[in-house]
């Protein structure tokens, strides 16, 4: 299992009376996109949700390998998630800072190491050259992964006003400016038209080939889950229902019988 | 115009009328004054009357004016927009003059006292704004209590600077760093509320300190107030007509001829400098990472949680930071007076605070310097007549969120461009 | 022993002048989600129509329970104008904008209406007679007479008669469903064919005639009042409506009494100077602590 990037292991989150994950267990592996699917009302965000710090679960421990040592997610509340185990995501319902350029965007999420750089603004205040070595770097990160979903001309205007296809991949590439080990997407391809989906698909692809990040993918849109996805992990209320990859997924019936209901 | 919207409209003037009646009837008409020690009730049949009679008129009036505009629809760019676009675009040039005319104000040939006295007043109200303004235009923290900030500060210069007898240059930014201290210790445990809870909160807070004010007689003389806290000097030169033994002041240093206005001109300059600080500094660190995460957090913490921006620490800075330069102007007005007391500090002056820098444009530096031109002339303007001055205050603010919500400045300039680096 | 009861008693009744204007800002803030600053002003602007009537009656020869009753309606029916103008002028051209806009309209209306009252009625305090005189006296050959005022109890009846008027309104008639389904959801509410501005405006129409009477009893309790006391008594209340558990009605009552007990122990056992602290204090610990009150639904943060 040592090259398991992340292993939740029997994650289960109750609210109230309302059992929203049951006794959940996967693994994601490095270089891999796993994929999340089930009908809607699954508990799939909760996962998420769970993962990333946003809910404390019920119990059951989540485990993420981050250079060969093995941090418990459980431990980190909400931004530390993000910070200190380098677990970033996105959300169904993009959240970008609408009324702040697409530049900004991207600095923001390089906050952390910022911050430092500016000595906690001290530096910053006086022009200090480290630090404005430092700011050059973080721009020039943004222009790379701004060149890569064409958004570079845009790259001053405001992040509200991109058309929509665009605010996903840069909710994307805003994710991956934190250097996370694991990203978490949450229905990117969600309103996206065929050839957007396209696109999504390679740039996902290129994540995955080249930055050598695992991706952990909740998708309805099957073209992308079956795409690209190298093992996918099958949900229904809040249960594992089937685990394989994406061949095996569309063959099997337990899946077909989730999404279609059973024959009378 | 057709009859049956000429109908319509009568008829919704004639409920208006009704409805200030009903709304003025009593209140207005029915004034209740003492006679005896016995309230009696006098009537003002004509006020009312008056107010009713513009009502009604006034809505008729409304009413055609919007029933053309509708006809007419299509035509736009009025004068209000072009306004619109030229403050947006000229701020800068707008922000320069207004920068130049400020120091040069005091030498104008009617800048007498009054003037002075109004600028003066003016600017540290442009100060406490620029202050708020990192606190809620950039951070979006509403914070009803920014009057404590000023408290602490003008006290803890105030009790400095009698019982230590440390001077101005000391006192000062041991009086910003207390208030911005305190900001840390209010700030702490209710940063994570949600907007509106949290405007309550500092409203609470801002009141608990002023009741502790009003209270703690053995340190702060309770309604008495702190007297006898020194004037400020030109670096150790006074400003006195009659100094004591052996000791130089401001005219006799420079050979001028001793004049009461030089003690106000100097005083102006101070809260010139002092909010000129504060604006260059929150214009810096506003394109620092601290300050783009101010601006994110307003904009949407959760995203600001996932990409591992620490959302309370970061507050706590901004309100930090804005209690400091809160505290800064309250030594000043401490300085200024000789004299404070826990009245000058209410819950009102915070109102006028956040109005300020909500009318402005939230976030807007020029935004805060025209709404505090507009909304103190307001002030000013209406002097003579007591409460209703307060009336049209309120009255704009409300008028103001309802016209145009977002401020006089509405623009944002993004705080890093990439054109720039290329 | 005797001097607790006595708190107890003067908790209670202050308690049911806080709970009727709780109940104003919790209706408000359960339909639009906003904190009505301006609503203890209303209550001011009910306290003054209250003594106005009362003032004008006492020229009269009319009966006393005539005239408290008339009193009661005329305050409701005028302060009812000022909840239901205040929302058309200042909240409902700003329920699409940014979610801060409301509450800064909503302070400039409550300095509106101080300075307005204050510019209208003059800036002194009012001092009016007592309308109801006396009382039951406990314990009378102890060295401290507990004394329950007929005042008192009308003033809890009134209260309590009104609470079940009111709550039969909200669970049994169609403008109380259409109230209700509004707080779930207003653009569904609106798709089903209901008027959501006149329920929102009938919230405030409600909300402003219970602060009202409250108004009528502060005034008649205290016999003292000036434009001022809407900002305090307002806090007050906001701190009942948070403690019961904002959104919730029988919370805002509980609340009320609540803080109304609160407050005449502090005062009682602790400090009189210091007793709008323990007010603020309560409110503070309050909503760091415990925010969704007594009541409330716990309020979970959607992702």
């Amino acid at each position: 299992m040592r090259d398991n990037l992340l292993d939740v292991e029997n994650l289960s989150m109750r609210f109230g009376g309302l059992l929203a994950i049951d006794d959940l267990s996967f693994s994601a592996k490095k270089d891999n996109i796993t994929s999340i699917i089930g009908p809607n009302g699954a508990g799939k965000t909760t996962v998420f949700n769970c993962l990333t710090g946003f809910y404390k679960a019920t119990s059951g421990s989540m485990f993420l390998n981050k250079d060969n040592k093995k941090l418990d997610l459980k431990k980190f509340s909400d931004f530390k998630v993000a910070q200190k185990a380098g677990v970033a995501r996105t959300f169904q319902n993009i959240r970008l800072f609408p009324q702040m350029s697409v530049l900004e965007n991207m600095m923001v999420a390089q906050h952390n190491k910022l911050m430092i750089a500016s000595g906690f603004s001290i530096l910053g205040l006086v022009n200090a050259p480290s630090f404005l070595k430092k700011e050059k770097e973080a721009i020039e990160i943004s222009k790379y992964w701004l060149d890569i979903i064409n958004l570079t001309n845009r790259a001053d205007d405001n992040a509200g006003d991109l058309p929509y296809g665009d605010q996903r991949k840069l909710e994307i590439v805003r994710a991956m400016c934190i250097n996370p080990q694991l990203l978490c997407l949450d229905e990117p391809a969600a309103g996206l038209n065929a050839k957007e989906s396209a696109e999504l698909n390679k740039l996902l692809l290129f994540i995955k080939n080249e930055k050598k990040t695992g991706i952990l993918l909740i998708e309805h849109d099957m073209s992308v889950v079956m795409g690209i996805s190298d093992h996918v992990v099958v949900l229904n209320y809040g249960k594992k229902i089937f685990e394989g990859t994406a061949k095996e997924t569309k063959n099997s019936p337990e899946v077909i019988e989730a999404y279609l209901g059973t024959e009378d | 115009m057709n009859k049956n919207f000429f109908q319509s409209s009568i008829k919704d003037s004639l409920f208006t009328g009704i409805v200030a009646l009903a709304l003025f009837g009593p209140i207005v008409g029915l004034r209740t004054v003492a006679v005896n020690e016995a309230l009696v009730v006098q009537p003002k049949w004509l006020v009312v009357g008056l107010i009713v009679l513009v009502c009604t008129v006034g809505r008729f009036l409304i009413n055609i004016y919007t029933f053309k505009k509708e006809q007419r629809r299509g035509e736009a760019s009025s004068i209000g927009k072009s306004i619109t676009n030229f403050l947006d675009t000229k701020g800068a040039q707008i922000a320069l003059g207004a920068v130049i005319f400020s120091v040069i104000f005091p030498f104008m040939p009617f800048a007498d006292r009054y003037w002075m006295d109004i600028a003066i007043m003016m600017m540290t109200y442009i100060m406490l704004g620029w202050g708020l303004n990192i606190v809620i235009g950039l951070a979006g923290l509403l914070d009803l209590g920014y009057v404590a900030f000023y408290a602490v500060g003008a006290y803890s210069y105030a009790l400095f600077a009698i019982h230590f007898g440390w001077s101005f240059w000391i006192c000062l930014p041991l009086a910003g760093l207390f208030a911005g201290l305190f900001g840390i210790l209010l700030g702490f445990p209710v940063l994570r509320l949600r907007g509106d809870y949290l405007a309550i909160v500092t409203l609470a807070f801002g009141e608990m300190i002023r009741i502790l004010l009003l209270n703690w007689y053995d340190l702060t003389k309770g309604p008495d107030g702190l007297t006898g806290i020194p004037r400020p000097s030109f670096f150790g030169l006074p400003f006195k007509r009659y100094p004591d033994e052996g000791v130089e002041t401001f005219h006799t240093f420079f050979g001028l001829e001793y004049s009461p206005m030089q003690r106000i001109i100097f005083l102006y300059y101070l809260i010139l400098i002092l909010a000129l600080i504060t604006n260059f500094f929150t214009i810096k660190i506003r394109k620092l990472p601290v300050g783009r995460a101010w601006e994110a957090l307003r904009e949407d913490e959760i995203a600001c949680k996932s990409l591992g921006v620490n959302p309370r620490n970061t507050k706590l800075t901004a309100f930090a930071v804005g209690a400091m330069f809160g505290g800064f102007a309250g030594s000043f007005f401490a300085t200024r007076q000789a004299f404070i007391s826990p009245e000058s500090f209410t819950f009102i002056e915070s109102a006028i605070i956040v109005a300020i820098v909500v009318l402005g444009g939230m976030g807007s530096q020029t935004g805060v310097v025209l709404s505090t031109i507009f909304l103190i002339g307001l002030i000013e303007v209406f002097r003579d007549f007591e409460s209703y001055r307060m009336v049209a205050f309120g009255g704009a603010m409300v008028l103001i969120m309802v016209f145009r919500p977002k401020g006089i400045l509405a623009t944002r300039k993004p705080t890093i461009t990439m054109r720039k680096e290329k | 022993m005797e001097y607790f009861l006595q708190q107890l008693i003067n908790g209670l009744t202050l308690g049911s002048v806080y709970g009727l204007i709780a109940i104003g800002y919790t209706m408000v803030y359960g339909i639009i989600g906003m904190i009505n600053f301006a609503h203890g002003d209303i209550f001011m602007v009910g306290a003054f129509v209250a003594l106005i009537s009362f003032i004008l009656f006492a020229l009269t020869s009319i009966a006393l329970p005539i005239v408290l009753l008339l009193t009661l309606l005329i305050a409701m029916v005028f302060t009812a104008c000022y909840g239901w103008t205040v929302e058309k002028l200042a909240y409902k051209p700003l329920r699409k904008s940014f979610r801060l806009a409301p509450l800064i309209s909503a302070l400039g209306m409550s300095i509106v209406l101080q300075n307005y009252v204050q510019a209208a009625q003059g800036a002194r305090i009012k001092t009016l007679q007592p309308v109801i005189q006396g009382g039951f006296n406990f314990f009378e050959d102890s060295n401290f007479t507990v004394t329950l005022s007929y005042l008192q109890i009308f003033i809890v009846i009134v209260t309590i008669v009104l609470m079940a008027i009111f709550t039969l309104f909200i669970t049994r008639t169609a403008l109380g469903r259409a109230q209700r389904a509004c707080e779930q959801d207003r653009t569904m509410t609106a798709l089903m064919g209901i008027n959501v501005d006149r329920t929102i405006s009938m919230t405030f129409i409600i909300g402003s005639s219970l602060a009202s009477v409250a108004g009528m009893m502060f005034v008649m309790y205290y016999g003292v009042i000036d434009f001022y006391i809407g900002f305090l008594a307002g806090i007050k209340a906001f701190t009942a409506a948070v403690l019961g558990g904002i959104g919730s009605i029988p919370g805002a009552m509980l609340g009320g009494l609540l803080i109304g007990l609160i407050e005449t122990f502090w005062s009682g056992y602790i400090s009189i100077e210091y007793k709008d602290i323990a007010a603020f204090s309560t409110l503070v610990i309050v909503l760091i602590f415990f925010p969704t009150g007594f009541l409330g639904k716990p309020d979970i943060e959607k992702v």
